[in-house]
């Protein structure tokens, strides 16, 4: 499904992204780990064409999509969430859901006839259910609380009818208990929706139980991936990224 | 989707039939005038609101499109080759060609580079109609009035009936301009004004979107314009001034951006106040100015916007609050 | 359109240093007027509509505080004084409580002081257009230079506002002050952590674009007549300085506003209906070809 090859990227000497190739099988569920500043937000960038690789290929269903706009790319089936969710304030989650599904159907220049458009809102519909929001549909974006700014703003990247994910950070900035519960639905919608997805977390039991491939990244290099089992015992990950408190307890109990 | 159509013929249908009913209830010619300016700049206002309120695009200089509008109806009607529908239609079909052109420089720029370059082509507009007085009369304005023919059993030449064509073109344009902000196409302005960088990602063609916007509202300013000189019987230099964009945007600013027809009520309120400060003084700008400040400065937003606010605050109080609030970050950046 | 004229004036030694001449004042003054405007909004990040009033208060000034004092030194740095003072008022009570608004409101703000100015002028001097004449220092014979004559208040003027400029690239290029207002441009939160007073300080920027305003008047008043409402074009052409030098870019406004002065000069004789029209083209040129201006920050 995709496949990234050799891919190189360095502002102004400092080495971002070096030499890193991985593949996503159709249907996977992949984890990006690493510390801060291994470069993952930027391999996410350099996916999704919001920056331009110095070199390496992104081969995305046969092809290569390097020099591609990043809304080419998204078209193409690979859209992503950000890390800060990016959505319209003065727009409900409905309206919002529904503008986007009409804007990846093409209907955006429809002047005669009166938002929602029918084809439009039955789709946005089922993915507000789909994502839980149903019940707070008529709230402004603005208004909606901290977790599900971040669905919503998942949402908006849905209505692009994606082949390809990528979540960047899906539980960022929320507690414990959130966390599980975004994580949860996130799992869900990869079941209902068999998309090949990648998500970029910090919480190491979350992704242990969650991901089916760990890729860590480490300044920039891919250090290495495998199954959770896999990584849970890789010496250099311990000693690299997990190394302390509990983790290292974790990896001895495997 | 229906019901929403239905909705607005009905009130559009009332409010013509309020406006035709003012003159003859309240028949001093005086009132008939006020209300004709109100119906002119609350057009003028309503299509700048397109841009403004709609779309997040604060131009500066939607003045051009109204003077546009009636110097080009002014002089095909006194060439006296062409009837007044059709030179309507040139004049709003001309006027959309230079907003075409002048539109595709300025939508690529950030906001306040639009405003500027707005303003500066306005004023460009301006100085064309100053220096060309061949053509447009220079600062004396068109002279020697615009012929009014009758056309179609309609004679404009005749006070009641310049205004019931007034009201009656006002309300239609009133019910386009509705019909784009209830559609498809205005929802992705919204999207384009809160966000344009997620709306681009989303699949929208942002720039094309603006420049049809900035187009259209030309277009209805035009109209604007057009009664402005059917109304005056001439076209003027101060209708392409920078004051006059001024004044539009005060009027939408006092009548409220985000309420559907609140810059028609600040069109009302201006001229109101036009009215009453041109009989007590001479110093018509310091005094429009002060009452800017203290507007901008002290209510802090318009009126409209300012009573919707209330409106909702207070319907808000009575089921139990919503979850707090927590402020959105609109950065599209990971 | 009278091509043949602009020609022949090429051809001619005298009529073009005194076209190059007039050309390089014009352009001088839109200078002065434009790295104001320039200055506010590369540190501030606002625009401000009210500039030309500014330069139009600098004019005043210098006419009052000349007819009182006959000394034109006095009504210069009057001008300049007046209008940077005015500038700070404007700032503190009025464009400071609208930063981080909606840009609507900024405008309503610069526009409502554009109406007050003004009318103000207008009450206190008349709606007739005034004119300051020259000072008698300057009464001198014109130099000349090829068989064109330049009159000596044009080489002041042109020393002035090299000198103001120049002063003006050094003192934001080279001195400690300089650093700290650059600094503040990029990354205000750090210069008030430093314990600068920021508030102090987007006065004083503000302030000081104001007084660059106002020495361009003051220094346009001997040769310019003075009314109401002068500001407005000056604006406008310093608008189109800006774009096409680069927002924020010093050496950009110099050369851009050359470039108008010349162009306003010697268009003047060969298509003088057209001028504005090419200022025009020239701006919509750059803004397509090259958006953020020949040296500037990118514009969109």
């Amino acid at each position: 499904m995709l496949q990234i090859e050799h891919l190189c990227k360095s502002f102004g000497g400092v080495a971002a992204t070096r030499d890193v190739s991985l593949g996503f099988p159709a249907g996977s569920l992949t984890a990006i780990i690493g510390p801060n500043g291994a470069g993952k937000t930027t391999f996410f960038n350099l996916v999704s064409g919001h920056l331009r690789p110095d070199s390496g290929r992104v081969v995305f269903e046969g092809r290569d999509v390097v020099g591609l706009s990043s809304l080419e790319i998204a078209r193409r089936g690979m859209a992503r969430a950000f890390q800060v969710a990016s959505l319209f304030p003065s727009l409900t989650a409905r309206e919002a859901m529904i503008a986007a599904v009409t804007a990846h159907q093409r209907r955006s220049w429809s002047l005669l006839r009166r938002f929602p458009l029918d084809g439009s809102r039955a789709k946005a519909e089922e993915l507000l259910e789909l994502l839980g929001l149903a019940g707070k549909a008529d709230v402004m974006s603005s208004s909606l609380s901290h977790g599900d700014q971040k669905l919503l703003d998942i949402g908006l990247a849905l209505a692009m009818e994606p082949k390809v994910l990528l979540l960047d950070e899906p539980t960022a900035g929320m507690g414990p208990d959130e966390r599980w519960r975004m994580i949860e639905k996130v799992h869900h919608l990869w079941q209902a929706k068999r998309l090949t997805m990648i998500f970029i977390e910090h919480d190491m039991d979350i992704v242990f139980k969650y991901a089916q491939v760990v890729q860590v990244l480490k300044y920039g290099a891919v250090l290495a991936q495998g199954t959770p089992e896999e990584i849970r015992r890789n010496q250099e990950v311990i000693d690299a990224y997990l190394g302390t408190d509990h983790h290292l307890a974790l990896a001895e109990e495997a | 989707m229906r019901a929403g159509l239905m909705r607005d013929l009905l009130v559009a249908m009332l409010g013509l039939l309020l406006l035709l009913a003012l003159p003859m209830v309240f028949p001093q010619p005086s009132l008939r005038d006020f209300l004709i300016y109100v119906i002119a700049y609350g057009l003028l206002a309503m299509s700048l609101n397109l841009l403004v309120g709609l779309t997040g695009l604060v131009s500066f200089g939607h003045a051009a499109y109204f003077a546009s509008g009636a110097y080009v109806f002014g002089l095909l009607m006194q060439s006296g080759a062409v009837s007044i529908p059709l030179a309507m239609l040139a004049a709003v079909g001309g006027t959309a060609l230079l907003a075409l052109v002048i539109g595709a420089i300025c939508v690529r720029l950030k906001e306040i580079y639009f405003s500027f370059i707005t303003l500066a082509f306005q004023m460009f507009i301006h100085s064309i109609i100053l220096t060309w007085v061949d053509l447009t009369g220079g600062d004396q304005g068109l002279r020697g009035g615009i012929p009014r023919p009758p056309f179609l059993g309609i004679d404009l030449g005749e006070a009641h009936t310049l205004y019931a064509f007034a009201a009656v073109i006002f309300v239609l344009c009133l019910l386009v301009m509705r019909q784009v902000w209830q559609s498809p196409f205005g929802y992705t302005l919204r999207m384009i004004r809160d966000n344009p960088a997620r709306a681009n990602f989303l699949g929208v063609n942002v720039v094309r979107m603006k420049l049809g916007i900035f187009v259209l509202a030309g277009a209805m300013a035009s109209m604007a314009g057009i009664i402005m000189a059917l109304f005056v019987s001439g076209a003027f230099p101060e209708f392409g001034f920078w004051t006059t964009s001024g004044e539009a945007i005060f009027m939408i600013m006092l009548g409220g951006t985000q309420v559907f027809l609140g810059p028609v009520a600040g069109a009302f309120l201006l001229q109101l106040l036009n009215h009453y400060v041109t009989i007590y003084t001479h110093h018509h700008g310091l005094v429009l100015g002060v009452v800017i400040l203290l507007i901008v400065l002290g209510l802090r937003r318009g009126v409209a916007d300012f009573a919707a606010a209330w409106l909702a605050e207070r319907r808000a109080t009575v089921p139990p609050a919503p979850a707090t609030p927590e402020p959105v970050k609109t950065k599209a950046a990971g | 359109m009278n091509l043949d004229v602009l020609a022949s004036c090429f051809a001619t030694a005298s009529c073009a240093v005194t076209q190059v001449s007039t050309g390089l004042i014009v352009g001088m003054l839109l200078f002065l007027v434009a790295s104001g405007l320039s200055l506010i909004f590369g540190v501030l990040g606002v625009i401000n509509f009210a500039h030309g009033a500014f330069y139009m208060l600098g004019a005043y000034f210098a006419f009052l505080c000349f007819e009182q004092t006959g000394s034109f030194l006095a009504a210069l740095v009057a001008g300049a004084a007046g209008a940077g003072i005015i500038g700070v008022l404007f700032e503190r009570f009025f464009m400071s409580k609208v930063y981080g608004r909606d840009l609507l409101m900024q405008l309503l703000v610069c526009y409502a002081a554009i109406l007050i100015f003004d009318d103000l002028v207008k009450i206190l001097f008349g709606a007739e257009y005034k004119l300051m004449g020259m000072p008698e220092s300057f009464a001198t014979a014109p130099v000349e230079i090829a068989g064109g004559f330049i009159p000596g208040y044009y080489i002041f003027m042109l020393g002035m506002s090299l000198g103001i400029g120049l002063l003006l690239w050094l003192g934001i290029n080279r001195t400690r002050l300089g650093k700290v207002i650059r600094a503040l441009a990029i990354n205000p939160q750090m210069v008030g952590a430093l314990g600068i007073n920021t508030t102090l300080l987007y006065a004083g920027v503000f302030g000081l674009g104001c007084m660059l305003a106002g020495t361009a008047g003051a220094l346009a008043a001997p040769v310019r007549s003075l009314t109401p409402g002068m500001g407005l074009s000056v604006l406008i052409e310093s608008f189109i300085v800006t774009v096409i030098g680069g927002m924020g870019s010093i050496p950009g406004a110099l050369a851009a506003a050359l470039l108008i002065g010349l162009t306003r000069a010697f268009g003047a004789i060969g298509f003088p209906l057209f001028v504005d029209g090419l200022m025009f083209a020239l701006m919509g040129l750059v803004l397509v070809l090259r958006p953020s201006g020949l040296f500037g920050a990118r514009a969109t």
